[in-house]
């Protein structure tokens, strides 16, 4: 049963993972608070099921569709946020959550209040009687996540776009003096992020359900495993959603299922208050006394 | 500026003053100074249209249009049309009693119907109590609403024995399970459908090995399941609500866990739930008062009459909470027709009255309210999904088909 708890663990968190990079990459960069995170999800999930339902495209299909109709919806936004006043943080906050709001009423328009389900992608290579430990639903999410993370990580550290875009995120002025183009570095970080965003639609589709209403839940996720990873810290993104996945599911195998959001909240707690910049980035050295 | 050049702008700016205020006076008396609007009887009505229940809110909101428009086609209420005033909770509490309070204070409506889930029910009841007006509700459960504290003014078409005695003779005479799983949804009415299953289950000398609750809306249920797995479970019953199905069915289908019988008495007797599923939803057993071909014995015509009209109207099938819904909203104006019959004036307290001797037939029940305000016959039948349909397996005397 440990197998099990590990394996479903990974699973879980390889999910939250997808979920949080899109936000992470675009509050990183361009510190933009985007409560309409989730429903950019669901709006690239309905896309896929519009495709799925509609054309017939198997849902392999619908990924890479996504993936780029989804940025230039992002971009748009991003266009739209560049008019907003100081203090950007908090008046993306306001501005965002209006666009929320939007965006579920125009998805509860267009595809009803009915809840929708993407298939899973159909392996049938398994014998019927077999338990595998990780079922190819599973493994295919945990292999995209990696595929996403890595990705994501090797533009940021080894290209020089990538470079450009942690040193925004990490001293946006300096940057700007340094002659990067910060404000194309936003358009970029929007575009990055709504390609993830237009990968975890399809795939939330699967593993969760649409439904116009539902997009909270994927940004408060997407906000704690940010919180748990430290601000632009993408392997600590997928370090986040493992430990959270794993507390979650093993506050429900030994304390019971309603118990799962009381014990990770607990950990929240704990580690805003032990490791506030989050747990991969390196607490500054403490300034020696003269 | 002189003294006299001030003392006129001060007369100008109090008569401006005063003309305001004047047409705000004349705006507020208007409504209720003119006749009546040709006398329209309003009723009230309070559903999630938005939020997380909208699906089963606006499936309500239809039942409850579909009634007030039969009454209005019949030529209203002794000539008098039915105007519906209907507002929306966003699956809020909070909202609900803000716009109950609307309805009573702004809209005076002689009565309301709808409500979905018993933690957006229950306050409305209360406030209803509170004006003296009826209310009706149309999907309501938890025994603590009717029974204990009694609200003559309350009244629901639903009841949980109507749902609890039938499941419990079906697990104990046709299934005969070896191990059985129980997982509710953390609401009211859904944590006392499963102690009362499990007290009724156990007391039947039938073991419950696995009883477990979840926050509504939870996605992932691996661990649950893999307890099950554990427990050799034959037989898992989910108080859970529609998309909790979609979740739970899907992840015991690919973690192939061994289960026999599944059983969702709400969410899976559902055309769309089954629409999604596909081919997982086979064998899976549900719950309904009634749907499209599965009705009260001796209603089909009327019942085929009313899928008629609903497919003319909104272009889709009625479903069991849709029927719900046009059941309420018959019996909140069939109670205010029977006062408007008599000299009696159209007060809360009058149709609260003739709620209590309401009988009326339907496709779902014959509808009559205990003194408590419960219905008095609310029976719902277990039905199988076969070949993408729902079939009625239990009880023997509603059955049109076998458990497979």
């Amino acid at each position: 049963m440990l197998l099990q708890l590990i394996a479903s663990s990974f699973s879980l968190g390889s999910f939250y993972a997808l979920i949080a990079l899109g936000f992470s990459l675009i509050f990183g960069i361009t510190r933009a608070f985007n409560l309409a995170h989730g429903d950019l999800i669901l709006l690239s999930g309905y896309l896929a099921y519009a495709l799925y339902k509609g054309l017939g495209a198997p849902v392999l299909l619908t990924l890479p569709l996504c993936m780029l109709a989804l940025p230039i919806v992002t971009v748009v936004l991003h266009r739209f946020l560049r008019h907003v006043r100081e203090p950007f943080e908090l008046n993306t906050l306001v501005v965002t959550f209006g666009l929320s709001m939007v965006l579920q009423n125009a998805m509860l328009l267009a595809f009803s209040a009915n809840f929708r389900l993407l298939p899973k992608a159909d392996f049938t290579m398994l014998p019927p009687e077999s338990t595998p430990v990780l079922n190819p639903g599973q493994i295919f999410l945990i292999a995209l996540s990696l595929l996403a993370t890595a990705a994501t990580h090797v533009l940021l550290h080894h290209t020089f776009l990538g470079k450009a875009l942690r040193a925004t995120i990490q001293e946006r002025e300096a940057a700007r003096l340094a002659g990067i183009p910060v404000e194309r570095m936003g358009v970029v970080a929007f575009a990055l992020g709504g390609t993830l965003i237009g990968l975890a639609g399809p795939l939330y589709g699967q593993s969760a359900y649409l439904q116009p209403f539902a997009g909270p839940e994927p940004t408060l996720t997407a906000i704690i495993i940010t919180i748990f990873a430290g601000v632009g810290r993408t392997r600590g993104i997928l370090l986040g959603g493992w430990i959270l996945g794993f507390v979650e599911s093993a506050a429900a195998l030994v304390l019971g299922s309603s118990w799962r959001e009381m014990v990770a909240a607990v950990l929240l707690i704990a580690l805003l208050l032990l490791r506030p910049e989050g747990l991969l980035t390196l607490r500054p050295h403490r300034e020696s006394k003269a | 500026m002189d003294a006299k050049t001030h003392t006129s702008q001060a007369l100008v700016l109090l008569r401006t003053a005063a003309v305001v205020l004047l047409a705000l006076f004349v705006l507020a008396v208007l409504p209720t100074a003119l006749p009546a609007q040709s006398a329209a009887v309003r009723i009230g009505e309070i559903d999630p249209l938005t939020g997380k229940l909208a699906k089963h809110g606006t499936e309500i909101h239809e039942g409850i249009v579909a009634a007030v428009e039969e009454i209005n086609q019949r030529g209203g209420i002794l000539g008098r049309p039915v105007e519906l005033a209907f507002r929306d909770d966003q699956s809020l509490p909070e909202t609900a009693i803000n716009q109950a309070e609307d309805l009573l204070y702004r809209e005076n409506v002689l009565g309301l119907v709808g409500g979905y889930v018993d933690s957006l029910v229950a306050p409305v009841s209360e406030l209803a109590a509170k004006h003296r007006i009826p209310y009706v509700a149309s999907a309501s459960l938890q025994r603590s609403l009717t029974q204990g504290r009694h609200n003559p003014y309350f009244f629901r078409v639903a009841h949980l024995d109507g749902i609890v005695r039938p499941l419990c003779g079906f697990v104990t005479n046709v299934l005969k399970a070896r191990s059985i799983a129980i997982l509710h949804s953390a609401t009211p009415g859904s944590t006392e459908f499963a102690e009362e299953i499990r007290a009724c289950l156990e007391a039947a000398h039938l073991p419950v090995t696995l009883f477990e609750k979840f926050r509504p809306g939870s996605h992932d249920f691996s661990a649950f399941l893999m307890k099950a797995r554990q427990a050799a479970v034959d037989t898992l019953i989910c108080g859970g609500f529609l998309p909790d199905h979609l979740m739970l069915v899907r992840q015991l289908k690919d973690q192939r866990i061994p289960v026999r019988h599944y059983i969702g008495p709400w969410g899976v007797a559902y055309g769309s739930f089954i629409e999604e599923m596909g081919r997982d939803s086979e064998g899976l057993l549900g719950m309904c008062a009634w749907n499209p071909g599965i009705t009260r014995p001796g209603t089909d015509e009327q019942s085929q009459a009313f899928v008629e009209r609903f497919r003319a109207r909104f272009k889709k099938s009625p479903n069991s909470t849709t029927m719900h819904g046009y059941v309420s909203a018959r019996a909140l104006l069939a109670a205010i027709e029977s006062v408007a019959t008599t000299s009696t004036p159209l007060t809360g307290e009058a149709i609260a009255a003739k709620l209590r001797t309401v009988d009326i037939a339907t496709p779902m029940e014959r509808l009559a309210f205990d003194e408590q305000g419960d219905p008095k016959d609310y029976h719902q039948v277990i039905v199988q999904i076969q070949n993408g349909k729902m079939v009625a397996i239990y009880p023997p005397e509603r059955a049109t088909g076998k458990l497979e």
